[in-house]
């Protein structure tokens, strides 16, 4: 269950850096999220 | 607004085409490498044929058999408990492509837990695998982590209560192999895998169990064989042995009171005779330096050098040559051998009579690839 919540958080967060992702104007800040959210839907997808 | 459209354009690319290439990096971690075993094999089955809890997962593993056919005991030889403990696959590999059985039988597992195989220990830089060079070629083997990978098991808890003694640990340690015997058929993936294994010995009539690691030079529990206190006699035969041998070995009684490790838990909950070996691997320790392949297979390092001359700490470190892989798989084997022999003086009703495995000079005389099949 833990797991599952986890998830959700997971998936939820994911979702709002996109956003903000599109949303930014500056490369720089862009690039620092792409990092973030590299990792993150390695993660959703259970890859890494 | 054409340019902020065009870095989001460029940064999405460049991010996506990094996902890919990482993606595909992190499953081969999911093939495990492949093994060939001698032509003493008679049977191969998978874990979860003792325990149908594991199967489909990456906990399953193969179970290899070397059967004589002739009546006698039964070894169960494990190794990959701890898949970053590089000796210990290594020694598990060499005996089962090596190993001929005259009587009784032997079983081996190589990777006891192949879900750390397909991960490394984050923060410590540990190279994804490493070559050993053979006869016809290089063998390539995976370098895992400590602990069953997060993807099959996460979150950790923040203090990991063990299961059956409620020993409280550190949470890490609720992925630890080491941690989780006798495992439950209900737990986490890592209590299944240690529940399988606890019905092997069971349904198998294992008597002598071997678990083969690797530990840090500076902790004091390195180069030792550890026994269940109601085998000491076994443990200390085989120690006066290999002494004999010119190997060194301390012999440590497994704590009472310190639980889920096999040569606690194999001993209480089951019929087999445990024995956990460790060699020092200075690639896992704190003071080593760069961590490359070079310090998993050499086993040199500066720093403990200097750090044993200081005379400050007891350090298991050979100044001179390191603690080189074919110094730590030579002794696991001679190790496993001798414990055996020991065995068989105490038990001449089921005798277990292995051949054709390598002893320790061999090994470094000629290296460890010199006795992979390929």
């Amino acid at each position: 269950m833990l797991y599952i919540i986890y998830k959700l958080i997971l998936a939820y967060v994911t979702f709002v850096v996109i956003i903000e992702f599109l949303k930014e104007k500056k490369w720089r800040n862009q690039l620092a999220m792409a990092m973030v959210l590299l990792v993150f839907i390695l993660r959703l997808l259970q890859i890494k | 607004m054409i340019r902020n459209h065009l870095s989001t354009i460029i940064i999405t690319i460049v991010t996506a085409a990094m996902g890919v290439i990482a993606a595909i990096s992190f499953g081969k971690m999911h093939h495990p490498e492949e093994l060939f075993p001698s032509d003493g094999l008679t049977g191969k089955v998978m874990l979860s044929d003792y325990f149908e809890g594991i199967r489909g997962t990456n906990g399953d593993t193969e179970v290899y058999l070397f059967d004589s056919g002739l009546e006698g005991g039964t070894a169960l030889v494990c190794g990959g408990a701890h898949p970053n403990e590089a000796a210990s696959f290594l020694s598990t590999v060499v005996m089962l492509e090596n190993l001929r059985v005259a009587c009784g039988r032997v079983i081996i597992i190589p990777r006891l837990n192949n879900s750390a195989f397909t991960c490394s220990d984050p923060m410590e830089g540990f190279p994804a695998s490493y070559d050993i060079p053979t006869k016809n070629g290089t063998r390539r083997f995976r370098l895992g982590s400590r602990v069953t990978n997060p993807l099959d098991q996460w979150p950790d808890p923040l203090v990991f209560s063990q299961y059956p003694s409620n020993q409280q640990l550190s949470g890490f340690e609720t992925r630890n192999i080491n941690r989780a015997y006798p495992g439950r058929p209900d737990g986490n993936l890592t209590e299944r895998i240690a529940y399988s294994i606890v019905q092997l010995i069971e349904k198998e009539k294992v008597n002598i169990a071997f678990d083969i690691h690797e530990s840090s030079p500076e902790v004091p529990i390195v180069n030792v064989i550890v026994y269940h206190e109601n085998y000491e006699d076994i443990a200390m035969s085989a120690i006066l042995g290999l002494e004999m041998a010119g190997l060194q070995f301390s012999p440590e009684t497994s704590p009472k009171n310190f639980h889920g490790l096999s040569h606690r838990e194999w001993g209480d909950y089951t019929n087999a005779i445990p024995f956990l070996m460790e060699t020092s691997n200075p690639s896992m320790g704190r003071l080593r330096g760069r961590t490359d392949v070079d310090l998993v297979l050499n086993g040199y390092c500066d720093n403990y050098k200097q750090a044993k001359e200081t005379g400050a700490l007891r350090i298991a470190y050979r100044e001179d040559t390191g603690e080189p892989m074919t110094h730590r798989v030579g002794r696991h084997i001679a190790g496993v051998v001798e414990l055996i022999n020991s065995y068989n003086l105490y038990y001449p009703d089921m005798q277990i009579v292995i051949e054709n495995l390598p002893d320790y000079e061999m090994i470094m005389e000629k290296g460890v690839g010199e006795f992979l099949n390929n």
